[in-house]
């Protein structure tokens, strides 16, 4: 069972959380600077007028993704605020009251999205201002039990700041891919600016494309690394703020066997919030995978 | 030579009041955490005393030989309304959980009291106050687990000692209760 030995471990880890938060968001800022700088040097071949033109912009990207990310998150899933007056969702708004108190965190807002998968996730800047969201399938499929287990594990995102770190590393790393199919782009059609300057010039026109190149893969795959180890750390998180590992249990063995036959909506982008990736082939594991496999999270909760 | 001495001390001194300071807002703050999730609970056994004349109002019609059973859930409600200890509100509530359990189940023998849209709604809301209060009592106790660590664990013992503070009382859940599966629906 759970004891509070494992309470204390989930402390240390929020703790640890917290911290690595921090640093990997700094990174991914410090990086899409460094990408910005190489975009500029590309186009004006000058490092100077590059750092000016890279430093300002890439520090207001950051904060302008920070300030509305929660809304464009909502936007990209195309969902709607949980309506009290129908009992599904009446009931949605229940489970997540009562996690709310066991979490001891402010209450978060609560939204639906239409899509016959069985599917939620969590976005927020702050465990002030958190949001959960889960799809009208999965109201209709979880019993109430399950459907507790899946807002644990999305309250433990909240609580674990997990949200913050994935709306962040959306944003970046979307920015980042923009930037190098521009490159990309303009290179294939002759684009870019005079060019030939002397071969100190070329070698650094070369690190810049490669860096450019390189630099979404670098921000993506460490990411995911964190991302899957988060998954396990919000199950185990969840089961301890439900006391029922069951529940969230059940609920991923019926994501498991759930095969709607309509594709799934949203954008891509916004895959890593979710429970189970909503996107993925069956089994595609490893390190291309925002998720652990789903049978070995199940595992592990079972073995609570 | 004595700059040097001087500069010392005022390091030391300055960081004794830091871990000073740091401990005692913690015990503080911690202190508050426990009061604020008491509060909680209190705010959700309220609620849910609030919502039992209701409930009675509406099942009344329908189940006219159930005395016995509408009269525990009335009993358990007034012991509920003149609980004073923590403890005794506890206990009072887990009464109702038990009362509200064996009505709910009589009323499976009902159709037309199942079909009754405002009967389902206070059933809703019933189980919603009823986990609420399991969670608020969950994290309390999980609060004064961290409290009590903090105040029996040197140096926080030394700190507690000084303020005055003693270790708090987690609420005991009776044996009873614990097969109420905390979850129902």
């Amino acid at each position: 069972m759970i004891n509070m030995e494992k309470k204390l471990l989930v402390e240390d880890h929020i703790r640890r959380n917290k911290r690595q938060t921090v640093v990997v968001c700094t990174l991914m800022a410090l990086l899409f600077i460094v990408v910005i700088l190489a975009f500029g040097y590309i186009y004006f071949q000058n490092i100077y007028i590059a750092l000016i033109f890279a430093v300002p912009i890439g520090i207001g990207y950051v904060v302008i993704t920070y300030s509305i990310s929660v809304s464009s998150v909502i936007a990209a899933a195309k969902a709607r605020p949980a309506n009290p007056n129908i009992r599904e969702e009446k009931l949605l708004i229940h489970r997540v009251e009562e996690m709310s108190i066991a979490a001891g965190l402010p209450m978060p807002k609560v939204y639906v999205q239409d899509s016959e998968y069985i599917n939620a996730f969590a976005t927020g800047k702050n465990p002030k201002e958190g949001v959960i969201c889960v799809t009208t399938g999965a109201l209709r499929k979880l019993n109430q039990e399950e459907l507790e287990g899946v807002i644990s594990h999305e309250m433990s995102h909240i609580k674990n700041y997990d949200i913050l770190i994935a709306t962040v590393t959306i944003g970046v790393v979307g920015a980042i891919a923009l930037i190098s199919e521009i490159v990309f782009w303009s290179m294939f059609w002759g684009g870019g600016r005079s060019r030939g300057k002397g071969e100190g010039n070329l070698i650094l026109l070369a690190i810049a494309i490669l860096l450019i190149i390189l630099a979404p893969i670098f921000a993506r795959l460490t990411y995911l690394a964190i991302s899957r180890r988060r998954e396990y750390l919000a199950d185990s998180t969840g089961a301890y703020l439900s006391r029922n590992p069951e529940g969230l249990a059940k609920a991923l063995e019926k994501i498991k066997q759930d095969h709607p036959t309509t594709k799934p909506k949203g954008s891509k982008t916004v895959a890593p919030l979710y429970i189970s990736n909503p996107f993925k082939k069956m089994n595609a594991s490893s390190l291309t995978s925002t998720h652990p496999p789903i049978d070995e999270r199940i595992r592990r909760l079972r073995s609570m | 030579m004595l700059l040097w001495i001087a500069i010392f001390l005022i390091i030391i001194v300055v960081v004794l009041l830091l871990i000073f300071f740091g401990y005692y807002n913690r015990i503080i703050r911690l202190e508050n955490r426990i009061d604020n999730s008491w509060a909680q609970i209190d705010v959700q056994l309220r609620r849910r005393a609030e919502l039992i004349p209701n409930l009675m109002e509406t099942v009344k019609g329908y189940m006219k030989h159930e005395k016995e059973v509408l009269e525990n859930v009335t009993k358990a409600r007034s012991a509920l309304m003149s609980a004073k200890t923590p403890q005794d509100n506890i206990n009072a509530d887990n009464m109702l959980t038990g009362a509200l359990k064996s009505l709910f189940a009589v009323a499976e023998n009902y159709p037309d009291l199942k079909a009754n849209q405002n009967f389902l709604s206070l059933q809703d809301e019933l189980t919603n106050t009823e986990n609420k209060i399991a969670y608020s009592r969950q994290h309390f106790n999980d609060s004064v687990l961290v409290f009590n660590n903090l105040v029996e664990t040197i140096p926080g013992k030394w700190f507690a000692g000084f303020m005055g503070k003693k270790t708090r009382d987690m609420l005991q859940i009776p044996d009873a209760a614990r097969e109420v599966p905390k979850v129902k629906f």
